[in-house]
């Protein structure tokens, strides 16, 4: 602590230890707020249509259309140590082959507080499609809003806020209108 | 005063035990007071900025060698028996 330079090395190695200590209290803190949002989902309508794939020329696949009915009330969420909400809407399933699959069909990122309450009618943003190119023979799926809490310093936080009732057959596919 | 004098800024003995002590006061106590203060707020920013402020304030006490730090210089013993050696 003699010169200048003493002091700036004293007071830096305490400060970052505070900092530290500052930072895993802020991440800490926000176990302390446990909120469990739910919300209501309703599928409203499932079409597939037959169509042509984009990447391989000549082969054919099936794509699902997922219209739906949504409204949650995320706010509560939002706590002092909260930067942004990622709200996604899966749908689960295990086609032909037996294997689970998990597809996010709609996503939203909320970043204020504001815009926290969500009630909307709406159809994908992202066509349902399984890699077989099929979706005959495949068990009815479950569709699930899910969200993911994004923290300013801490650990990420998964919940699931709604769920359908029961499990949505995917109907026969139909040939494409347009 | 010389230009490595001013670089340097010493300060006395008692002068560093104040000075050490005042750091670890203030370093501790704003940590604390920050994260109290921005819970009650619930705002991270006040967290931050309030603790940026006491660090800055900090420094400005502590590092520059204030006459406060210089109070109790030490006082050598005058030189003795030069003749004898």
């Amino acid at each position: 602590m003699h010169s200048i330079y003493a002091r700036v090395n004293g007071i830096s190695a305490l400060w970052s230890t505070c900092v530290m200590v500052l930072l895993g209290a802020v991440a800490l803190s926000s176990f302390l707020f446990n909120a469990n949002p739910k919300g209501n989902l309703d599928i409203v309508s499932l079409k597939v249509f037959h169509s042509r794939t984009r990447r391989y020329p000549f082969r054919n696949e099936e794509i699902g259309f997922v219209k739906f009915n949504l409204s949650a009330d995320f706010t509560p969420l939002f706590n002092w140590n909260t930067k942004q909400l990622f709200v996604y809407l899966e749908a689960e399933y295990t086609n032909a082959q037996g294997v689970n699959n998990t597809v996010v069909v709609w996503d939203r990122i909320v970043r204020r507080k504001e815009d926290a309450t969500i009630d909307i009618v709406q159809k994908d943003k992202y066509r349902l499609r399984d890699l077989s190119g099929s979706f005959s023979n495949v068990l009815p799926a479950q569709y699930s809003l899910k969200y993911n809490v994004m923290p300013y310093v801490g650990v990420l936080s998964y919940g699931e806020a709604a769920r359908t009732a029961e499990p949505i057959d995917f109907p026969d596919a139909r040939d494409s209108v347009s | 005063m010389t230009i490595q004098e001013l670089a340097e800024g010493r300060i006395d003995f008692k002068g560093q035990k104040t000075a050490d002590d005042i750091v670890r006061v203030v370093l501790i106590t704003s940590t604390f007071l920050s994260f109290v203060v921005g819970f009650a707020f619930s705002s991270l920013m006040i967290t931050m900025s309030m603790f940026a402020l006491c660090t800055v304030a900090l420094s400005l006490v502590v590092l520059p060698p204030w006459p406060m730090f210089n109070h109790h210089p030490v006082i050598w013993l005058s030189a003795q028996g030069h003749s004898q050696k």
